[in-house]
C-alpha cells in the first residue's frame, strides 16, 4: 500500500513542502531512499528502523521504496525522519487505520517535521521557526514538531502546533487522539543588558566610549585603532550592552537565522538581544557569507541586526574583508551554489579594531614605533579603501596610564548610556518609518540631503575641516551621517556647529592619511 | 671638441667623481683628450684607461646628447657659467656634469638642507614641516628626496609654494623611493630635480653617500632634524663640517633613539634649532611674517586652550581637567583643531601649536 506523509524543508530561509512517499512491494529485502537525499537523509533508515523496532512495531524484512518529492531538489538533514517513520508503519497498516483496517484520512491534515532516536523519541530539529512560518504562509493549518523544540515555535500564531515527545505520540495523533495545540505566546524580549562587559569597568576612554556610543545609537560602523593593550578588545565587549534593544520584527528575523544554523537557546527559543559575533581571523571567506553545497548562512547572517567584531583587521585575508563589502552596502548576501541560490540578510553593524602598525606603537605617547614607514604603509594598505570608504567612524584608542587605572572615578554605567541610545534610535524609527532604513548610517543620499542640513556655522566648520586637515571627500557623507546620530543623541531637530565639529573628530584616518 | 662636451665625456666614463677630479688635478679635459695615448697611460692605471679608452669617441657623446633631449633632461657642466658656484670648491668634489630637470636658477638664491632620518616620527614631521614652511619664504630647500623628514620638507616647501632642490642618489631615470615618484614630479614642475649620475644609472649603497656632499655643498647651513645614532644625516653633516658649511641640529629627548644623533650633533657644536627663527637671526635675514590670525573662542574653547597652555595634555586628562562633557570637550577640541591652534602630537595627546 502506498503512503503519503507531508514534511517541510528549508532553501535557504524559505520552506518549501515535501511529500515523503512509501511503498512496500514484493521482492528482496531492501529500504531505499530517492529523491536526491544527502547523507543524513539516507542514514535515516537506520533510525528508522530502530524506532520503528523500539516503539514496539513490526518491522519484517520487505522491499520498502521512500521518495522524497519534488524529487529535484536536494534534500538535507534528519528532519523527515519521523515522516517516513509514519509512512512505513501507515503502509503497513500499523498506523492511520480503524479497527477494520480501512484507512482514515486524518494524516493528509498534518506536516511531520522530526528527528526520531533509535530509542523511537523524537528529537530537536534546526530551522524550524522558518518552516513554521513558511507553512502557514503556504496555508498549512496543522503541524506536528518534536517537543524539544516548543520553545522557539510558540511564537508562531495563526498554525496549529503540536508538539511530540515519541514515535508512538505521532502515531496517536494520526489515529484519530484529540490533543491541543501548544499555547501561542507574545514575543518577550530581554531589556536587560545582556552579557559582555559594563562600561562603568572601562577606565579612562572618555573619547573612545563616546564614540562607542555615537556608533550604537546610529548603528554606525566604527574602527578601533590603538596600540596593543589599550583596551580596544574590552571596549568592543562593553558594545552589547549599550546597543538598543531589538524590535519585534528585528528578533524574529534575527531568530530565523539562529534556527536554521542550530545556534538557537533551547530555553528562550528567540534571539531577544543583538547578536554579537566576533569570528577569529583564520575564518574562511566561505565561514563569512555562508555556503557550502548547502548554502547555509555565515557570520555576517548571524550578526544580522547585530555586531560583527572582526579584532585585528588587518590580519584578516584580503580576500574575506572584500567580500564585506557589498554586504555592508546591501544588507543581504546571495549566496549561490551550484544546486541553489539563497539570499540572507545580512544587516550587521561592523565594529572593527586594528594596530596602527606592525609593531603597534606608532603615534603612542609612550612607546617608540620601530617600524618604517613602508611597514606601516604596507600594514594599512591590507585593508582596502573602499572597506575603509564603508567604516563612519575611526578612533584612537591608547593605552591608559597608571593613575587612570587605579583611580576610583564615577564612570558612567552601560545601562545609563544604553538609554540615551534607546531615545535616540527612537527619533530615527520615527523618522525613517515606512521605508527599509531603521538607522542613520543607512540612509541613502536622498534621505542625507532631506535630513542632514547644515545651518552657515556647520557648514563653515565643515569647508575649514576639509581644507585644514585635508579630509578626503569620502569623509563628507560620512561626517553628515555621524553629525546626524549626534544631534538625535543631543535631542535636536537641527545639526548645528557643534555637533559637525564633533563628527569631525571621529575621522582619525583621513586626518592621518595626507 | 666644446670644452662642455668632453667634461660629458667624463660623465659618461662613469668614473668616480673623485677619480676624474684627480685626473684633471694633472691636466685639462682637452689635454686629456688630445694626449689620451701618449702620455695619461702613464700615470693611468687600467681600468681607468679602459673606460676613458672606450668613450673616447665623438660619437658616442654626440649620441648621449641626443639621448639627453630626447629625454628632456637638461645637463650642466663645469665649463658652463651657471653651474653652481658653490660645487666648485676643492672640499666638495665638483663632479663634471649635472643632470636636472626643472629650474636650476634656484640655485642662486641662498639654499639650505633640511635632513634626517627615513623613519621619521610624528615630532620630526611635525618639527620639519613648522620649520620648513617658514624658512621657505627666504630659502630654498635642499633635501635627498628620501622618505621620512626628507620628503616631508620637499613637501612642506611645496606647499607652502617655496623652492626646493631634491638632489638623487641615482640617475634620474631611476629615482627611488616608489612612494615619492608623485613628489618627483612635482618637484620637476615647481623646483629642481638634480643628479650628478647619468640618467640610467641605478642607485647602490655607495651613491647615496656620495650624493650628501652635493646637498651639503649647495647650501650655506645643513638643519638634521632627527637622525640615529648611525644615519645617512650625519654623513651630511660630516660633509658640511669638511666643507664649511653651518650645521643646524633639532634637539630632541635623550631617551629616544632618533634623537640621538642630533643631539649628538649638538654636544659637538652644532647649533640647536628649535624655531625657523634661529636660523633666519643666524644669517640676519628677516623672516616674512605672516600675520597671525585672530579667531573669537568661546568659552569652553577658551578654558581648553588654558588647560593645554600648562603642557601636553591626553583626552582624558582634559575631561577632568576642564570639567566638561565629553561631547563638549570634543567639539572644542575639534574647532581648535581646525583653527590650528591645538595639535594631536600623538595618538589622544593633544598640545597647543607654537
Amino acid at each position: 500500500m502506498l503512503a503519503k506523509v507531508n514534511s517541510y524543508a528549508l532553501n535557504g530561509l524559505n520552506g518549501y513542502g515535501v511529500t515523503v512517499e512509501v511503498d512496500i512491494h514484493m521482492g528482496v529485502p531492501s529500504f531505499e531512499v530517492v529523491g536526491l537525499p544527502d547523507t543524513a537523509v539516507k542514514e535515516s533508515r537506520e533510525r528508522v528502523r530502530s524506532a520503528i523496532k523500539n516503539s514496539g512495531y513490526d518491522f519484517s524484512p520487505r522491499k520498502i521504496t521512500v521518495n522524497l518529492a519534488p524529487a529535484y531538489a536536494k534534500k538535507e538533514g534528519p528532519i523527515f525522519d519521523l515522516a517516513i517513520a509514519l509512512g512505513l508503519l501507515i503502509s503497513t497498516e500499523q498506523a492511520g487505520v480503524d479497527d477494520k483496517k480501512t484507512p482514515n484520512s486524518s494524516v493528509r491534515d498534518y506536516v511531520f517535521l522530526g528527528e526520531l532516536s533509535l530509542s523511537g523519541a523524537v528529537t530537536r530539529i534546526n530551522g524550524v521557526m522558518p518552516m513554521l512560518i513558511a507553512a502557514r504562509e503556504h496555508g498549512v493549518k496543522k503541524i506536528v514538531i518534536p517537543k524539544a523544540n516548543i520553545n522557539e515555535a510558540k511564537y508562531i500564531r495563526g498554525i496549529d502546533i503540536f508538539a511530540v515527545e515519541t514515535l508512538r505520540d505521532a502515531v496517536a495523533l494520526i489515529d484519530g487522539e484529540t490533543r491541543t495545540p501548544i499555547e501561542t505566546c507574545d514575543v518577550v524580549l530581554d531589556s536587560r543588558p545582556c552579557g559582555g562587559e559594563d562600561l562603568k569597568y572601562v577606565k579612562g576612554q572618555f573619547a573612545a566610549k563616546r564614540a562607542l556610543e555615537i556608533a550604537a545609537a546610529g548603528g554606525h560602523n566604527i574602527l578601533m585603532i590603538g596600540a596593543p593593550g589599550g583596551g580596544k578588545t574590552m571596549l568592543a565587549k562593553c558594545l552589547p550592552g549599550i546597543l538598543p534593544d531589538l524590535t519585534e520584527d528585528e528578533a524574529l528575523e534575527t531568530t530565523k537565522i539562529h534556527s536554521v544554523a542550530g545556534l538557537l537557546d533551547e530555553e528562550s527559543g528567540i534571539v531577544s538581544t543583538r547578536p554579537f559575533r566576533s569570528p577569529h581571523h583564520t575564518t574562511s571567506r566561505v565561514a563569512l557569507t555562508g555556503g557550502s553545497s548547502a548554502a547555509k548562512p555565515g557570520e555576517i547572517s548571524y550578526a544580522h541586526n547585530g555586531v560583527l567584531f572582526l579584532d585585528e583587521l588587518p590580519e584578516y585575508p584580503r580576500s574575506v574583508l572584500e567580500i564585506l563589502r557589498q554586504p555592508l552596502e546591501d544588507g543581504v548576501v546571495s549566496v549561490s551554489r551550484a544546486s541553489r541560490s539563497v539570499e540572507y540578510p545580512a544587516n550587521f553593524m561592523l565594529v572593527a579594531s586594528m594596530n596602527p602598525c606592525p609593531c603597534g606603537y606608532y603615534g603612542s605617547a609612550t612607546h617608540q614605533c620601530t617600524c618604517m614607514p613602508s611597514q606601516i604603509q604596507k600594514y594599512m594598505a591590507r585593508i582596502s579603501g573602499p572597506l575603509l570608504d564603508r567604516i563612519d567612524l575611526h578612533i584612537n584608542v591608547d593605552e591608559v596610564n597608571y593613575d587612570d587605572l587605579t583611580k576610583e572615578t564615577d564612570t558612567e554605567s552601560s545601562a545609563a548610556v544604553k538609554a540615551r541610545v534607546n531615545a535616540a534610535r527612537a527619533i530615527q524609527t520615527a523618522r525613517y518609518a515606512g521605508t527599509d532604513v531603521h538607522s542613520n548610517a543607512k540612509m541613502t543620499s536622498e534621505m542625507i540631503k532631506k535630513f542632514c542640513v547644515l545651518d552657515a556655522g556647520g557648514e563653515k566648520i565643515l569647508q575649514a575641516a576639509f581644507d585644514k586637515l585635508g579630509m578626503s571627500a569620502r569623509a563628507y557623507t560620512r561626517i553628515l551621517k555621524v553629525a546626524r546620530t549626534i544631534a538625535d543623541l543631543d535631542g535636536k531637530y537641527n545639526i548645528s556647529a557643534a555637533h559637525v565639529a564633533e563628527a569631525v573628530m571621529y575621522r582619525s584616518l583621513d586626518k592621518a592619511v595626507k | 671638441m666644446v670644452l662642455s662636451d668632453l667634461y660629458l665625456w667624463l660623465s659618461y666614463t662613469h668614473l668616480p667623481t673623485r677619480k676624474i677630479n684627480k685626473i684633471l688635478e694633472r691636466m685639462s679635459p682637452l689635454q686629456l683628450w688630445e694626449a689620451f695615448d701618449d702620455e695619461s697611460k702613464y700615470f693611468l692605471d687600467d681600468k681607468t684607461f679602459n673606460l676613458l679608452k672606450r668613450t673616447r669617441n665623438i660619437e658616442y657623446i654626440e649620441r648621449a646628447k641626443f639621448y639627453l633631449k630626447e629625454n628632456n633632461i637638461s645637463y650642466v657642466t663645469r665649463a658652463d657659467p651657471i653651474y653652481p658656484v658653490a660645487l666648485e670648491q676643492k672640499e666638495v668634489d665638483p663632479p663634471p656634469v649635472l643632470y636636472y630637470k626643472g629650474d636650476l636658477s634656484i640655485l642662486l638664491e641662498p639654499c639650505f638642507a633640511v635632513v634626517g632620518t627615513r623613519r621619521a616620527s610624528q615630532y620630526g614631521r611635525y618639527v620639519t614641516q613648522k620649520i620648513v614652511e617658514e624658512l621657505s619664504s627666504s630659502f630654498t630647500i635642499v633635501s635627498g628626496m628620501a622618505t621620512g623628514i626628507d620628503g616631508y620638507a620637499h613637501r612642506a616647501a611645496l606647499n607652502v609654494g617655496g623652492k626646493t632642490v631634491a638632489v638623487l642618489g641615482s640617475g634620474l631615470f631611476n629615482a627611488s623611493p616608489a612612494s615619492n615618484l608623485l613628489l618627483f614630479d612635482e618637484i620637476c614642475q615647481q623646483g629642481l630635480v638634480l643628479s650628478e649620475y647619468t640618467p640610467d644609472t641605478h642607485a647602490t649603497e655607495y651613491t647615496f653617500p656620495q650624493r650628501n656632499r652635493i646637498i651639503s655643498g649647495l647650501c650655506r647651513g645643513v638643519l638634521v632634524v632627527e637622525a640615529a645614532k648611525k644615519s645617512g644625516s650625519l654623513i651630511t653633516s660630516n660633509f658640511a663640517n669638511e666643507q664649511g658649511r653651518d650645521v643646524f641640529a633639532v634637539p630632541g629627548d635623550v631617551d629616544k633613539l632618533r634623537s640621538y644623533g642630533t643631539n649628538d650633533l649638538i654636544k659637538h657644536g652644532a647649533t640647536p634649532v628649535t624655531c625657523a627663527d634661529d636660523i633666519l637671526e643666524f644669517y640676519s635675514v628677516n623672516a616674512k611674517k605672516s600675520q597671525p590670525k585672530t579667531v573669537a573662542l568661546d568659552f569652553s574653547e577658551q578654558r581648553v586652550m588654558e588647560a593645554l597652555s600648562l603642557g601636553e595634555k591626553s583626552f582624558d586628562a582634559l575631561v577632568e581637567h576642564c570639567g566638561m562633557t565629553v561631547p563638549e570637550l570634543n567639539t572644542a577640541l575639534s574647532a581648535l583643531l581646525i583653527y590650528g591652534l591645538v595639535r594631536e602630537k600623538a595618538k589622544n595627546l593633544y598640545t597647543v601649536t607654537l
